[in-house]
């Protein structure tokens, strides 16, 4: 998750607080030492309870599709060589949750299984690996119709299916990878913006898709919609 | 198959408090909405990056496997990438991309 650290005119840095809620990480920020849950980016305590960070759009992808996609990219320089993950074992045990409580819905799905979330309020969908090969999955979240795709970099994004008042599905064609509406407008689901057609020009505004385990997930948005 | 990449800055404190050598026992430390608040570290313990530096091209080739998974992010044209295996000992890292302030998180 990427968040802006700067609220009015203060720029707020942000260290790991060593502290679980709801079996996530709660950041605080050095300066007034609000805590800040990193799922939501929402103040859960302190002088800015209450405050919502604004997520910006990040995507998790290997460095492979990263930089054929960014070939000018920076990347965070590394001061030791570092192999493979510390946790590698926690990510292959399916037993291994979070430590206290895990709370997830077992019945819907196995707690470790990888979920794309997006959230609009308290409304929340939740959409799994599968459902998302080589498809468009469309949910309503609350009144906002919301689509779902892998993009070519690798990243998953979600967007409001909706400009100008006109909402509208979009379909991927399995041979050719092109996403269209009905009306035979083309868009790029990797920026959302629409690369031909009668809606040429025109932009889908973009929801931040977090990348996280079911357990986690369902842990903040117990009703959550599930597409599998 | 894809990798498995999963935002997960979260229950990797409790691992990491694991693997502490001297772990202090989790502690209730607040309850919010009705749940508990653990402190497994000390604040800081797991040292956000506050100063980054980069490379690119190259040089970034020669610290990065293929099949590594990164948190990638475009601001203002400019793209930045963090190795999520690095992030794995830093959880944050305080940034900045064409004058956007920001933190990267894991």
């Amino acid at each position: 998750m990427v968040y802006a650290r700067t609220l009015g005119s203060t720029t707020y840095t942000f260290q790991v607080s060593g502290r679980l809620w709801r079996n996530s990480l709660i950041m605080m920020d050095r300066e007034t030492g609000t805590s800040w849950s990193q799922i939501t980016g929402r103040a859960i305590d302190g002088r800015h309870r209450g405050t919502q960070l604004e997520k910006l759009e990040a995507i998790e992808t290997s460095w492979e599709e990263w930089s054929k996609a960014h070939p000018e990219t920076k990347l965070l320089k590394k001061s030791e060589e570092v192999l493979s993950s510390h946790y590698q074992s926690y990510f292959d045990d399916p037993e291994k949750l979070g430590l206290f409580r895990a709370q997830w819905l077992a019945e819907r799905m196995p707690g470790k299984a990888l979920v794309y979330g997006a959230a609009i309020g308290a409304h929340a969908v939740a959409v799994t690996e599968g459902a998302l090969d080589d498809q468009v999955v469309a949910a309503l979240l609350g009144d906002t119709p919301v689509v779902l795709a892998r993009a070519r970099d690798g990243g998953v994004r979600a967007f409001v299916a909706r400009v100008e008042g006109e909402e509208f599905g979009l379909s991927r064609n399995p041979k050719t990878g092109e996403v269209t509406d009905a009306g035979g407008s083309a868009w790029d689901l990797g920026s959302g913006r629409c690369t031909s057609g009668p809606r040429s020009g025109l932009r889908l505004e973009s929801v931040a898709v977090t990348p996280v385990y079911w357990f986690a997930w369902s842990g903040f948005y117990p009703n959550t919609q599930v597409i599998d | 198959m894809r990798l498995p990449i999963v935002s997960l800055g979260v229950v990797l404190l409790a691992f990491n408090a694991v693997t502490h050598a001297s772990p202090p026992a989790p502690k209730v430390v607040a309850t919010i909405g009705g749940e508990d608040v653990f402190q497994l570290l000390p604040v800081g313990a797991i040292p956000a990056i506050d100063d980054p530096e980069y490379v690119s091209g190259a040089d970034a080739e020669l610290q990065m496997q293929a099949e590594e998974p990164v948190l990638g992010v475009v601001i203002g044209g400019e793209a930045r990438a963090y190795s999520l295996w690095q992030l794995d000992a830093h959880e944050i890292v305080n940034d900045e991309i064409s004058g956007t302030a920001i933190a990267a998180t894991w």
